[in-house]
């Protein structure tokens, strides 16, 4: 192809000619009526088949159906400035610069950029939703709340999780659970104005950027409506499925006017959301912040708690109702801490299952137990608690049978403790590890009995040794009669199924006659004994029996 | 394509504004077009509170289908009763019929089952579509309550 010259040039230009042919820009030359006196090769291609040569900008731009041009063709291209961004019919698009010339007229620079947006489009785009990704949430923030964004734009961050995403993975495999996923966005979609950007983070994590001034009613009727949509049935492959959604929302300016400190806002909302039950959204409040870095300061704590062995265990008394001995004692976790003082289990324990860190706490208990009910005279029992979590990772039974093996304890003085929350999710591994530790000697007992949702189904699945009534019945019996039913109710079940029965809580003489007269047949609480620590319950120990008659004291 | 048969049966709440007989006409329209399109037949019941519908045809479109309901504004509470292959297809075109206990309502709706063609002895045959019926009846009165 060759330059298109309105007319021959003298021949010192041909050197210029092939230095703007290998440019690899187009190069259009304006005469100063503002019409087309030059164009080089790509130029050319660019418009074909419309020659440039002798046309102004905006018919040339008019005639090849460029979009975008109307700024730079308006301005006649004599103004210098910013690229301005063209779009070709065929898709292809082109920064154009224009440059005003001395002698009058101008130059205009093409400069084909089709790739570089495609790619870039691509690289703000999640491939699987067809959603903007990550990256592209955080340039769309910081255009909207960056410097030189207008001034405080009224914007909110509605962060969401889908609740149950994840089994629905693993029941019914990835590629139903990309085709939800796929569904999801399309409803997303449904659900939002074309002013807002809907974004895929990845997993089962989206966000939502609502742009609109009715805050916060804006926030909520969709954050209502998102809840409602995406909690409905999906039909996909041949399956049907249900989810949840759970949503967190902060907004700008009111919550944050920075883009991560608004997304991390709009997380501890979400979390709170999910807190409380799922399926529901909450707006940030600044109490959730304080409460987030409570927590955090807690988990700093406790992992250095693990580290440097800030626990103890302190031992409360088993006593048999019939006999009057000491059975035995449940071993307590206590944790001290320098700056907090004691800190309730209720307080730590939750937030150890929650991290994870219940495994190494978990472990140490047990060791500890193990081998300070080995140092006792008598063969009293030891009863250690197992949270949910231990049982998770298929390693209990090896860490029981390490403790045992390091003690000398003899397997059946250890009882371990579980409630039905163990029992609760995946209950078949959970049951094959209580076969196994039973198979070892050790005994197994239901913990908080009657708390949970459905007790009675749980004592089928597995024959426990003992149940222990909640503290809750044993108290109540003082003022409904109700209660008092349930504890006599329990230990006539305890009795039929071969279980033996504790009632836990034992705090006054009426009490205990009362749990007496009921038939159960061991009792834990302060009457009878409080959490002590190791040296003391050694002393117990020696003295196996006489317990009761000094209740009355103790109390 | 595979040529087997979902059939999909459902019942929401009807969240219709503005008037129903024109929202009727409406969703009956639609459901004949995409009838000729992707080969979705079934039948329509309606009335004052609730749809109840029955979806036949290749699996995909009913799901495309049931999750255009499921984005509609128009319904709410979708119960799904039943989603799987079935032998054939029980309804060929698209029928509707009004089901509901109000003689105003059988007056204003009536001719729109009319033309349809709605069958009622056919839906008798089928427990499902029989449970359906009464559903849509129960709904209704509670609706009303």
């Amino acid at each position: 192809m060759h330059p298109h010259h309105l007319e021959p040039q003298p021949a010192c230009r041909s050197g210029l000619d092939d230095a703007l042919a290998g440019l690899g820009a187009g190069v259009l030359v304006m005469d100063g009526g503002g019409q087309v006196t030059f164009a080089n090769p790509q130029a050319a291609a660019f418009f074909a088949p419309i020659q440039p040569i002798g046309l102004d900008l905006r018919s040339l731009f008019g005639l090849s159906g460029v979009s975008g041009g109307s700024a730079i063709a308006a301005a006649g291209a004599a103004t210098p400035g910013a690229a301005i961004r063209l779009g070709l019919p065929g898709g292809q698009v082109l920064d154009s610069r224009s440059q005003p010339l001395p002698c009058g007229g101008a130059v205009v620079t093409l400069f084909d950029v089709t790739s570089y947006v495609h790619d870039a489009e691509l690289a703000a785009r999640d491939p699987l939703t067809g959603l903007t990704n990550r990256r592209g949430l955080h340039a769309q923030l910081s255009r909207q709340l960056g410097p030189g964004a207008a001034h405080a734009p009224s914007l909110a961050v509605i962060s969401l999780d889908l609740d149950r995403f994840k089994e629905v993975n693993d029941t019914l495999g990835h590629a139903v659970g990309d085709a939800l996923l796929v569904k999801v966005a399309e409803r997303l979609r449904s659900a939002t104005r074309s002013s807002d950007l809907v974004v895929r983070l990845g997993g089962d994590e989206f966000v939502v950027l609502q742009s609109c001034s009715d805050q916060p009613g804006g926030a909520e009727a969709l954050a209502t409506r998102l809840v409602d949509l995406l909690g409905r049935t999906y039909v996909v492959l041949g399956h049907t499925v249900n989810i949840g959604a759970s949503i967190g929302i902060a907004r700008s300016p009111d919550d944050a006017a920075e883009p991560n400190t608004l997304l991390q806002r709009a997380d501890m909302a979400l979390y709170r959301a999910k807190a409380e039950g799922r399926g529901t959204f909450r707006f940030f409040q600044d109490s959730m912040d304080v409460a987030m870095q409570a927590r955090r300061q807690l988990e700093i704590d406790l992992r250095r708690a693990v580290a440097l062995r800030q626990f103890d265990l302190a031992y409360q008394p088993q006593v048999d109702l019939v006999s009057r001995r000491l059975l035995g004692f449940e071993a307590l976790l206590r944790w001290r801490n320098a700056a907090r003082g004691p800190v309730s289990p209720a307080e730590f324990i939750p937030l150890a299952e929650e991290i994870g860190l219940i495994v190494p706490i978990g472990e140490w208990v047990l060791r500890t137990a193990c081998q300070q009910a080995a140092d006792w005279p008598a063969p009293l029992s030891i009863a250690v608690n197992i949270s949910p979590v231990q049982f998770r990772g298929k390693r209990l039974v090896g860490v029981v049978s390490a403790a045992l093996a390091a003690s000398g304890l003899e397997p059946s003085r250890l009882e371990l403790e579980i409630t039905e929350g163990a029992l609760l999710d995946n209950s078949a591994p959970v049951l094959e590890a209580l076969h196994a530790l039973r198979a070892m000697g050790v005994r197994i007992s239901m913990d908080d009995f009657g708390t949970g949702y459905s007790s009675l189904s749980y004592l089928r699945k597995f024959p426990f040794d003992k149940i222990k009534i909640d503290q809750s019945f044993v108290r109540g019996a003082d003022t409904d009669a109700e209660a008092g039913a349930i504890v006599r109710a329990v230990a006539a079940l305890g009795s039929s199924l071969g279980m033996r029965t504790v009632a836990e809580g034992v705090e006054t003489p009426q009490q205990l006659s009362r749990i007496q007269g009921a038939g159960c047949d061991a009792v834990q609480g302060y009457l009878t004994g409080r959490p002590m620590p190791a040296a003391d319950a050694l002393v117990l120990a020696r003295q196996v029996s006489g317990i009761l008659e000094t209740a009355g004291d103790i109390a | 394509m595979s040529r087997s048969v979902h059939r999909l049966v459902y019942y929401s709440r009807n969240h219709v504004r503005g008037p129903l007989d024109a929202a009727l006409r409406d969703i009956l329209r639609a459901s004949r077009r995409n009838n000729a399109h992707a080969g979705v037949s079934g039948a329509l019941m309606f009335n004052a509170g609730c749809f109840a519908q029955v979806l036949e045809g290749p699996r995909a479109a009913i799901e495309h289908t049931f999750e255009r309901i499921q984005q509609d504004e128009r319904h709410g509470e979708v119960s799904l009763l039943s989603f799987g292959e079935v032998e054939g297809r029980a309804f060929e075109t698209w029928s509707m019929a009004f089901v509901g206990g109000s003689k105003r309502d059988a007056g204003r709706f009536g001719d729109i089952a009319g033309d349809s063609g709605y069958d009622p002895s056919r839906m008798a045959g089928d427990a499902l579509f029989a449970t359906l019926h009464r559903l849509v009846l129960e709904e209704e009165a509670t609706g009303a309550a």
